[in-house]
């Protein structure tokens, strides 16, 4: 089982280590660095301040949980979609952008992978799980808009990020393929 | 009958909603202003109207905010 999480910034970083106990490879594909201000909301430990984000997490996983990992410390374009979904059994969108997110939605649809989308608001009190058969990205109010790299919606981020290790969970062990809302006060599931 | 529910400022809530006919996203929109009265009119005019069957065959409708991509 390889389970290929697309993006480990807050979301995929704080999903993927809550993965950690399944019997899978976890693959991490994320082309940018970690930075000083990500180490408040997203899983990463100080002496990977510089590293690709992908690497570090794999290290992280490997040395402190001996779990089965694998990096790639690239940007995912139409050129090489194919070539790094092609060995997943299940695809985790965690991208901060919506071009990435359609891109895999495609890749997905037209591969017959299995997808699972997991999406923040911009002002952090609202999350969505959602499973691409019944994925509809939301469109941007304005492009660019604030993301939650500051940490200050670090429970938020928790939440989501443990529902949607949940749902790849469920998956993994029974096949559900559970939709959920996620906000401050509860988490609805809407799907099974 | 239907249930609405308006996530907002943080808050979420559900709202019975006894209606004849379907409801479209601007209704969904104006009933929760009227429901909330915040300040603004507009406050939902970015928000997404999301629709669900519950298991018992309740309609569910999600007043929500967007999630144009993660963190």
């Amino acid at each position: 089982m390889r389970i290929v999480f697309c993006g480990v910034g807050a979301i995929g970083s704080t999903a993927a280590v809550l993965c950690r106990n399944l019997e899978a490879t976890l693959v991490f594909i994320d082309f940018d660095r970690v930075e000083s201000k990500n180490l408040r909301a997203q899983a990463f430990v100080k002496p990977s301040v510089g590293k690709n984000k992908a690497e570090a997490l794999k290290l992280q996983l490997l040395n402190l949980y001996g779990v089965k990992a694998e990096a790639f410390g690239v940007r995912m374009t139409r050129d090489n979609v194919a070539a790094l979904g092609a060995s997943a059994d299940l695809l985790v969108d965690c991208f901060d952008n919506q071009e990435s997110r359609l891109l895999l939605s495609a890749f997905a649809r037209a591969a017959g992978k299995p997808l699972v989308h997991g999406a923040l608001a911009a002002d952090g009190t609202f999350g969505l799980v959602r499973w691409d058969e019944r994925f509809v990205p939301d469109a941007e109010d304005t492009p660019g808009q604030a993301t939650c790299e500051g940490g200050e919606h670090l429970p938020l981020i928790g939440q989501l990020g443990a529902t949607l290790a949940r749902t790849v969970q469920d998956f993994v062990k029974h096949g559900v393929r559970r939709d959920t809302l996620v906000g401050l006060v509860a988490v609805t599931p809407t799907v099974s | 009958m239907t249930t609405l529910n308006i996530t907002y400022n943080g808050l979420s809530t559900d709202v019975p909603l006894e209606r004849e006919t379907l409801l479209t996203d601007a209704d969904v929109r104006r009933i929760a202003v009227e429901l909330l009265a915040p300040a603004q009119t507009d406050s939902f005019q970015h928000y997404v109207v999301d629709r669900f069957r519950a298991p018992g065959g309740e309609e569910r409708i999600y007043l929500r905010p967007k999630v144009p991509f993660g963190a």
